[in-house]
């Protein structure tokens, strides 16, 4: 049971009102209270929907550039080793073939742990999941877009379509997986789009397509083709 | 839920998982699907472009530093990027010292409250329309009742506290707090329903 006095705090928490110490005090009765967790998380949901209240706004193209430029950076950005001082004596030595035993033992476990990690790869396919961006080629609205989940052990996926109008009466839009041992691209259905331009399907192509190398949206005949024929709207690859 | 779906939950989540092993791609496709959402949200409580895009950038590379911190006991990506979002905007906000600017603008007219470039504004009406999820949103806010609307809209986009929104409406403490949590309850209660 959760008291009105509670249920308030818990709205003020998530909307982060609460001071530094009321927060302290009330992250103690979240630990000790399921069901004000769950209370939390539900008001932390609704703060979440509001941020859509906002009038919407694109951000601009060059920010994403800006901001993988700066990740990219940071990924690459490498640690100088410090340079080691040569030294005498039998110490220095001892430590290094000590060192040397240690990095034996750290590259046997490390290997250990990989294998680990690929049974544990193998055994959950959403551990295998592959992201496609797809960009917009003519005569698709140079704002389309769409993101496509694979999961190559499921052999299933989802896409997800933005900015891309409805076709013309008698016309589909198709997905394609474009599989490195298939000589033609494989059908995963027709997408239907919203009046928004979006849509957001899970999708399974007709064959088996265990080396996809990218997918791609064509327009096509009502009902879809089983070999494409139109022309592309949208591709990508990993 | 309103903003995602179980499905797109599952892919958010994953792409969070991915981004905490340092897939770039992953970070891209997540940047592609919140991008716009986020913005708009820095934008309503800033109100200038080039601020909102240093927020934004802040939050991004939080994301990418922090994606093995999130908890989706906790909260949706979604939401926890919104939280994030507003949590950088409020640093900014208080570094500054410029609450007073803060734009007040009613949810009710979109148009009104755009800053920017006229590009901007073009694609921000455009976006609106194809919003639904955004409609959704906006629909059920405006649908709750005003005194309810009035104390989350102060709290959320002004980031102003119970006692200052008491002050300001000249309501008792207990009754701000009381407006906060029964809108917040209805809004999500509503858009479940919806």
């Amino acid at each position: 049971m959760i008291s009105e006095e509670q249920q308030d705090q818990a709205a003020l928490y998530a909307l982060g009102l609460l001071g530094a110490d009321e927060d302290s005090a009330f992250e103690s009765e979240l630990r000790a209270n399921a069901e004000l967790r769950d209370l939390v998380r539900e008001l932390r949901e609704a703060a979440g929907d509001l941020a859509l209240a906002a009038p919407s706004l694109q951000a601009p193209a060059s920010l994403k550039q800006r901001i993988m430029g700066q990740i990219t950076v940071e990924t690459e950005r490498v640690v100088p080793m410090p340079t080691q001082r040569a030294s005498f004596g039998w110490i220095p030595w001892a430590i290094a073939a000590a060192l040397a035993v240690f990095c034996g033992l750290l590259a046997l476990d490390r290997v250990r742990l990989e294998r680990q990690l690929a049974d544990i790869r193998a055994a959950d396919p959403l551990m295998q999941t592959t992201f496609f961006a797809l960009a917009p080629s003519a005569p698709a609205p140079a704002d389309a877009k769409a993101t496509v989940a694979w999961q190559p052990g499921r052999q299933s996926g989802v896409i997800r379509i933005s900015n891309l109008p409805a076709p013309q009466s008698g016309k589909d839009y198709q997905l394609w997986a474009v599989d490195a041992e298939h000589k033609d691209p494989i059908s995963a259905g027709i997408i239907r789009v919203d009046k928004n331009g979006v849509a957001q399907v899970r999708f399974k192509p007709v064959e088996k397509a265990e080396h996809v190398k990218a997918f791609a949206i064509s327009l096509e005949r009502e009902g879809g083709v089983p070999k494409k024929e139109g022309p592309i709207l949208l591709v990508g690859t990993t | 839920m309103a903003e995602t779906s179980s499905a797109q939950q599952m892919l958010d989540q994953e792409m969070i998982a991915r981004i905490g092993r340092r897939d770039q791609s992953a970070f891209s496709a997540l940047y592609d699907r919140l991008s716009d959402p986020l913005y708009s949200l820095a934008m309503k409580m800033l109100g200038d472009p080039a601020e909102a895009q240093d927020a934004l950038q802040d939050v991004f590379l939080q994301i990418w530093s922090r994606a093995g911190t999130y908890d989706p006991e906790q909260s949706s990506v979604f939401s926890w990027t919104v939280l994030l979002t507003r949590s950088r905007v409020i640093d900014r906000l208080r570094a500054r010292g410029r609450r007073s600017r803060v734009v007040v603008a009613s949810t009710e007219d979109s148009s009104t409250t755009v800053a920017g470039d006229a590009s901007t504004v073009e694609s921000a009406a455009d976006t609106a329309e194809k919003n639904d999820e955004a409609a959704r949103v906006r629909y059920v806010l405006n649908n709750l009742p005003s005194e309810q609307r009035e104390a989350i809209e102060l709290a959320f986009f002004e980031h102003l506290s119970h006692h200052e929104i008491a002050a300001r409406l000249g309501q008792p403490l207990g009754t701000v707090k009381a407006r906060i949590r029964r809108g917040l309850l209805k809004l999500r209660e509503r858009l479940n329903n919806l």
